[in-house]
Order: structure tokens, then sequence, then C-alpha cells
């Protein structure tokens, strides 16, 4: 198998066509990953200043009223992890900008996408578009007379006559092919590292091992089944055609129709119906018994009560904070069961996304490569869900230092001096560890590893029914 | 052998290909489901309106209820006063509308990236966040809709290279090429009469999907020069890959080599160059972050709270020169509560100005793109389609520029029925309400 594999591989070396295209090939993806790089290294430039921007403008607030620098708020910026020049995801179709105010939970805004004309319909050229579209596709080239060839030939009868099997002849046709992918990938990789290599950590190098794994399973698929229909058919162009339309069905086809036919399973809410909803909820109380109105009578109640006093000007503090902080935890549940919903559909849809790979491998590997890459859907909600939970802390500092800064109800002209305001800490996003979020992969993983053994399953089983007359 | 006949084996040959009537086949129902989703699309966009204009209409009920019942506002917010402009206009349910356009569901294009309602209030903007896109699933908008425009841009050409695949190849390998020579005289001509086939066949499948549609939504007596452009747009498209396959079979040298030519022809110029185009625009303008915008938005906006009355009254009158014939306008000290009920109007000025150097520059960005055409077809006809069912870039800084129009007369009015103290009634009120209409 070892002769056989090498074999193939002085066959590849002498095989000019094969040595134009691969150095093409290793030219473009040095290019295209440095080039990832770059305009990766440039976004999270301009998203650094504009943090930095933001903040100063907060740190260099005059002495405020803290229910007036609630209102002022913060802004949040969807951060580039450091993988998004291989694999940029849904980075250009969701917004990068999130106002953190009181009283209002906003969307994040101004996505790339809608910043200028529509380019390109399959993204970027990003090192995944090459991994996706373009090595299989070289692959197919490599693989789809693998088999053919030698019958035409007729060397397969030779090279069974010296004692090997059929299926050590495939299996070693497979892996030469293969190792070609595996090559162009780890190289992309390589030149990854070496021009981005601060910020690489073990965390990334998690990351950069499971998106390598879920390629390398990719090209075992195509190139296994590129050499089965090499098998199974008469004629190289047969199975190039053959082979050629299945490429098709899975990065062109397939992908569009089961994201339309994920999200018509289960639609999601127009904005005005999703906005409605939370509006009632917000005023007249989730169970529709507790209205806005009670439940500040409610508060009033039990605070003069805590403090022992019969009127608000008579509390040591100042009760508009505490109406506040309450109003916010309110909108707090209010968001949390729509917004929870929202995103529990949304993951239902991607985890049915997920279930198509059992047809569409591709499906697995883009989840997989957006994942890896932390530029999927999890990702994006776990950063919409960590600046919730800033925004939340956030105002409840402000609303706290309303009520037990100093100034008694009714004071809204007191204010809190500049030092209150710089003290309030930043928002600094940080991408869940991959570990904890390998389950949510666990699928992909499974339904690739399915391929790979249903495919050498197949071949197994052809090696042993084909006719070598 | 004459070119009909050619022509007429062709048909034929396409009759008896199992392979190539069920690729034709499948790339009918595709059309079909992609029409579908645009309908979709465009219901849904429909059935949103109608429940906005219903909206509007049980706000203005309520107000003008106000009105009947001599009252000023609801009774749980007693600083409401509706026989004020300020609060009247308020209440003045304002909305600015993209109505779908009837050629929505033969192209999408970037509809599923912008709002298409805003509510203009007096803080509005063209920027704010309630003009965000739909509530959609992002890792579907990457992969992108199957609507007719993708069809026709991406799966079309796969369809010829599906038809066309083995056209001179299969003689070639099956050694008879020279024979065909000897028969037909010009082989040439022998292959543009079997890839004329394929050619008319796409043509008139697009001829007809494109028309069934305009009848099916009345498209024809508003947009029957945009329904003739998208027939051309279609037929020419159609005629570049028609070349690109012609000359690739020509010098065609089998079928493995023909197919794989052309998957890599529709490889590059489908994905790879417009991804080139797309990575090259990302580098030159990266996404932005509109820093310039939110500084107006937040820091400047609020700045213009501290600074005195009378310097926001002659910033708004060089803004509203006819605000010195209002009633506040003459009078010797201006009212303070008036300025500051009217400065909204300032500061809608000032993000009129960010949002110009925004548009500016993403317009800078799209001339970029533009100059990219004439080596990336595929992106030209996308955009020029998108263009024609209004569901373009442009299509939205359009609208955009509408809501605008919709903040700047509302504010105008706003200033000038606040400086001029009207006294708001019911006659007034419907006024306001056909004016912002």
């Amino acid at each position: 198998m070892k002769d056989i594999f090498i074999n193939e591989w002085r066959g590849f070396v002498r095989n000019q066509l094969f040595f134009v295209l691969s150095i093409l090939f290793t030219g473009s993806l040095a290019v295209v990953t440095y080039l990832g790089i770059v305009q990766n290294k440039t976004q999270i430039e301009i998203h650094h200043d504009a943090h930095r921007h933001i903040r100063s403008q907060w740190d260099e607030m005059k002495p405020t009223n803290p229910h007036g620098a609630a209102h002022f708020g913060s802004y949040a910026f969807k951060p580039n992890t450091v993988l998004n020049g291989i694999d940029e995801g849904i980075t250009s179709v969701t917004g990068n900008v999130l106002r953190l105010e009181g009283h209002a939970q906003n969307d994040l805004v101004y996505s790339e996408a809608s910043q200028s004309l529509l380019i390109s319909r399959f993204g970027k050229l990003k090192p995944a578009l090459l991994f996706q579209f373009i090595i299989p596709l070289f692959l197919i080239f490599l693989a789809f007379n693998t088999y053919t060839k030698e019958r035409e030939s007729g060397r397969i009868k030779l090279l069974l006559s010296q004692g090997t099997s059929l299926q050590k002849i495939l299996l070693a046709k497979i892996l030469s092919v293969w190792m070609i992918g595996v090559l162009l990938l780890l190289f992309a990789i390589f030149i990854q590292i070496i021009f981005n290599n601060q910020g690489i950590n073990a965390e990334t190098f998690l990351r950069l091992f499971t998106l390598s794994l879920s390629y390398a399973l990719y090209y075992l698929i195509i190139t296994t089944l590129t050499v089965l229909l090499s098998v199974q058919f008469s004629s190289s162009s047969a199975s190039l055609t053959f082979a050629i339309a299945v490429w098709v069905l899975w990065t062109i086809f397939l992908p569009k129709i089961a994201g339309n036919a994920v999200e018509q399973l289960s639609p999601l809410p127009t904005r005005v119906e999703f906005k409605k909803a939370m509006e009632t909820d917000r005023s007249k109380g989730i169970d529709g018994h507790n209205p806005s109105g009670d439940r500040e009578k409610e508060l009033e109640k039990t605070t003069l009560a805590k403090y022992k006093v019969d009127s608000l000007s008579q509390l040591p503090i100042n009760f508009d904070g505490l109406v506040m902080q309450a109003d916010e935890e309110y909108g707090n549940s209010v968001w949390d069961k729509h917004f929870g919903q929202l995103y529990e559909q949304l993951l239902s849809q991607k985890r049915n996304y997920q279930l198509s790979g059992i047809i569409n491998p591709f499906a697995s590997l883009q989840n997989l490569s957006m994942g890896s890459a932390g530029t999927d859907m999890i990702h994006h909600l776990d950063f919409l869900k960590q600046a919730e939970l800033y925004r939340r802390a956030f105002i409840k500092i402000l609303n706290d230092k309303h009520a037990y800064g100093g100034s008694k109800t009714g004071e809204w002209e007191w204010k809190a001096d500049n030092d209150f305001f710089r003290s309030v800490k930043d928002f600094e996003y940080s991408t869940t560890s991959f570990a904890n979020l390998w389950t949510k992969y666990l699928i992909d993983i499974v339904v690739l590893a399915f391929w790979v053994i249903l495919l050498f399953t197949l071949i197994l089983y052809s090696s042993k029914r084909v006719s070598l007359l | 052998m004459s070119l009909i006949n050619i022509f007429l084996y062709e048909f034929n040959h396409f009759r008896k290909s199992k392979a190539k009537v069920i690729a034709y086949l499948l790339f009918l129902s595709t059309c079909v489901y992609a029409l579908y989703n645009g309908f979709s699309l465009q219901n849904k966009q429909k059935t949103t309106i109608d429940g906005i204009e219903q909206k509007i209409q049980e706000g203005i009920t309520k107000v003008l209820g106000w009105f009947d019942e001599g009252k000023t506002g609801p009774e749980d917010r007693p600083w409401i006063d509706v026989s004020t402009p300020f609060w009247a206009l308020w209440h003045t349910p304002t909305y600015t509308i993209k109505t779908p356009s009837p050629l929505l569901p033969l192209g999408i294009g970037q509809s599923e990236q912008y709002g298409f309602y805003k509510q203009v209030s007096n803080w509005s903007t063209t920027y704010d966040s309630d003009m965000v896109e739909e509530l959609a699933n992002p890792e579907r908008l990457i992969n992108g809709n199957i609507d007719f425009a993708f069809i026709i841009l991406f799966l079309m050409p796969l369809l010829l290279i599906v038809l066309t695949y083995n056209i001179n190849g299969l003689e070639k390998d099956q050694g008879f090429d020279r024979l065909i020579s000897i028969q037909v005289g010009n082989i040439q001509h022998w292959l543009l009469a079997r890839s004329g086939f394929y050619f008319l066949l796409i043509l008139v499948t697009n001829a007809v999907l494109i028309l069934t549609i305009g009848i099916l939504n009345n498209a024809f007596a508003d947009f029957g020069s945009e329904m003739i452009s998208l027939l051309i747009v279609a037929t020419l498209y159609l005629c570049f890959w028609t070349i690109i396959s012609y000359f690739i079979i020509l010098k065609s040298s089998g079928i493995s080599s023909q197919a794989f030519t052309m998957i890599s022809v529709w490889l590059l110029l489908c994905v790879v160059i417009p991804g080139a185009v797309h990575q090259y625009a990302s580098i030159r303008y990266p996404a932005n972050l509109m820093t310039d915008f939110l500084e107006v938005n937040r820091k400047e906006a609020y700045s213009v709270f501290e600074v005195s009355s009378d310097t926001l009254a002659q910033k708004l009158k060089a803004i509203y020169p006819q605000l010195a014939n209002t009633k506040n306008g003459q009078d010797s000290i201006s009212d303070e509560s008036i300025v500051q009920h009217t400065v909204s109007a300032l500061i809608n000025e000032m993000n009129k100005f960010a949002v110009y150097n925004i548009e500016s520059l993403n317009d800078e960005k799209n001339q970029l793109i533009a100059t990219s055409y004439w080596f990336n077809p595929v992106s030209f006809f996308q955009n020029k389609w998108n263009n024609i069912t209004a569901t373009d870039y442009n299509a939205y800084k359009k609208y955009r520029s509408e809501v605008q129009k919709d903040i700047d007369n509302k504010m105008e009015l706003l200033v000038i029925e606040c400086w001029d103290k009207k006294k708001v009634d019911k006659i007034t009120y419907q006024t306001y309400l056909e004016r912002l209409k």
C-alpha cells in the first residue's frame, strides 16, 4: 500500500498540469490567507479605535445625573475573532454596533452587508472559500479517473497479480489524493500562524485543530466518493460528471434549500409582532395581572415599610432610583422571556440545519468551520448575551447611584462626579472557550465521521464486487 | 446537413437524454420554488405593512377621540397636552414605508439586509436601530435565499453546463469527430446549431417565467419597462454564458476536460472573482462602525442641551429663517420651553451631516465595486438585476432619503407650529395628519 501511495505521488509530481495547478493553489492560498489576516487586523484595529473613542467619551463625562448617564449609555462593538481571517461566517450580515442604555435593549446594527452593493453571493475570497469550494473540486479532478485510468490501461491487473488487494489499491489512491488536500490545508494554517501569531494561544490551537480536522474529514469524504464513483462508472467522464453534480448539489444547492426549509419549519416572528409582544408584557406584566402601575405602588409600600417612614420625602434614599431599577429588572425578565424564546428558536433552526448534514456533509463542514473560527450564530448569540448582561450590570450601577448616592426622591438635578463614571467598568467581550462549546458541534463531527465510515464501507463493498474484466 | 436539421436532432438528443431532461426539470422546479420564496417575502412585507397601517389608524382614532371628548391626552399621563403643537405632532403617527416592488418575486436582492418601514419621531435618523432588517437566521442569510435572481445568475449557467458539457467532447472521446466534419462541412456551424438549441430552450424558459410573474403580479401596467429590462438582462446574461460555453466546446479535447473547464470557469466568474473583489473592497473600505454618527447621536446631541436657549434659538433661526416671523421669533426673549421642544430640529441637522459622510463613504465603496464590473461581469448583472427589482443598496438609499425627507417635514412643521404658539384643535390635528401622511 505504501508503494502504491508513493507511486501515486510520483505520478502527480511528474504530471505538468498537476504541478502548475499545485503551484497556483499554493500561491493563491498564501495570498488569500495573508490578505484575510490583513483585512481582519484592519477591522480589529478599527474596532479597538471605536471602543477606545466611546470609552473616552464616558471617562470624560462631566458631573451628570446617573439616570442621564444611563440615557447617554454606551456602545458595544462586536469584535472580530483572530480566526475571522480564515472564515468570517456570519460576521458580514450581522450588525457590529450595539447601543447599551437604560430602559431599552437594542438591536445590533450597521452590518457590513448593508453598507454597499452586493458583490459576492458566496462571501469574500478568504481561505474558507478556497477550502470549501475550490480544493474539493481540485480533489475531484485528481481522483475522478484514478481507478478507471488503471482499468482502461490494464495496469490494475498487473498490480493485482503482484499480490496487492484491490482494497489496498483503492485505499492508497484515496489517501494519496486526500493528502494533497490536507497539505494545502496545513499550508494555509501555517501561513495563518506565521502572519497572525499575536493572540494565538491554546484556545486558538484547539480551534485550528477542530477546523483542520473538519476539513480533513470532508476532503476524505470528497476523495472517497470520487474514487467510489470512479469504481462504479465504466468511463472517466461519467464519474467526473457525477462527482461534479454532487459537488454542485452539496455546495451550491442544498445549503440554501436546507437553510430556507429550517426557517420555514419554525418561522420567526416579524419584528413588529415581536416588539408588540414585548411591549404588551412590559406594560401589563408577563402574566397579564401585574400592570406596571401596580408594581410601582407595591414597591413604594415595601420601601416605606423597610425604612419605617410614611412618605417618600422622608426616605433617606432616592426612591426614583429604586423604581427605575425595579422597572429595569422587570424589563429584563421580559427580555429573558422573549429573546430567550427567539434565541432558542434560532438554535433549534441551527440544530435542524446541522441534521441536514446527513444528506449534505458540506453543511456539517460549514458549521464546524464557522464554529471553530468563532464566527457562527452560537458565538454571535453569546456576544449578545454577554453584552446584555453587561448592560444590566451597567444600568444597575447607575440606578443604585441614583438611589443610594446621596440624593433624595425627586432630586433629578443631583449629579454624580466624574470619578464615579470612570469607576464603572468597561465592556470587554471574551469569546467563550471552545472547550465549553464543543458539544454544540458534536453532531457535525459525528455526521462527517458517519459519511467517512459509510463511504469506506461502500468502497470496500464495491472492491469485492467490481468486475476487473 | 442543414442547421435546422442539426437543431432538430439536438431536440431529439435532449428528449432522449434522461440526465439532461431531469436537470432541466430540476431547474424548472427550482425556479418555481424560488418564485414561491419571492412571493412569500413579498406577502410577509405586505402583511407587516397592513399591520402598521392598522396601528396608525388606531393611533389616529385614539387622538381624535381625545379631541372629541375635550381631553388633552391620556388620563394617566397628565403632562401630555395635544392642544400644543409639540404633543399633537408627537401623537401624529408618521411612517415611511418602502412598499415591495411587484418585481420582488423575481429578485429578493439585498432586501433582507434592510428594514422597510420606519416610524418617524422628533429624534429619528436614517440610521436608527429600528431601520434594521427583519428578524432572520443569520446563518440562513449568509447562505442566501434561493430567489429567481440567484437561479438566473448562478444556476442558469450551471444548467447550460449540464446541457452542453458533452457536445463535441463525446464525439472526440469516441473518435468520430472527423466523421462529423465530413458530414456537416463546417464544425463551427454544427456546434452553433447544437448550442443554439439550448440557448433557445433556456431563453424561452426565462421569458415565460418572467412574463408569468409579471402577469400574476400585475406588473405590466406600472413596471412594463422594468419587465422588458429584466428580459433584456436575462437574455444578455444567457448570451454571455452561451458564448463562453461555445468557445469551451469548440476547443474541447474530450468530455472530462470540457466539463472541468466549464465548471472551473463558472467557479472563477461566480465565486472567485466576486469573492476577490469583495475582499479587496473590504480591505479598502472596512466595515464602518459609524463612530462619527454615534458621536453626533450621543455626545454632540447631549452637548446641545448645555447651550443657552438664546444660542439655540439663534441656531434654529439660521436653519429656518421664517421663524423670525413667528410669535416666539418676534418676542424679545425667546420662550425656553419652546426652544427645548424644538431642539430636535438642530440635532436632525447635525445627524444629516454625519449621515451624508457615511453615505459618501458607502458611495465610494460602490464606485470601487462598479469599477470591477469589466472583469467581474456576474456582479454587474447581479446588481443590474437587483436595481431593476428595486432591491439593491441604491433602492434602500433612496428609501433612506425619503425617510430623511419625512423627518425634515416633521421637524419644519414642529418648529414653525411651536414657535407660532399654535393652539391645536381637531381640524389642525387633521391638517398635521394630511401634511405628514
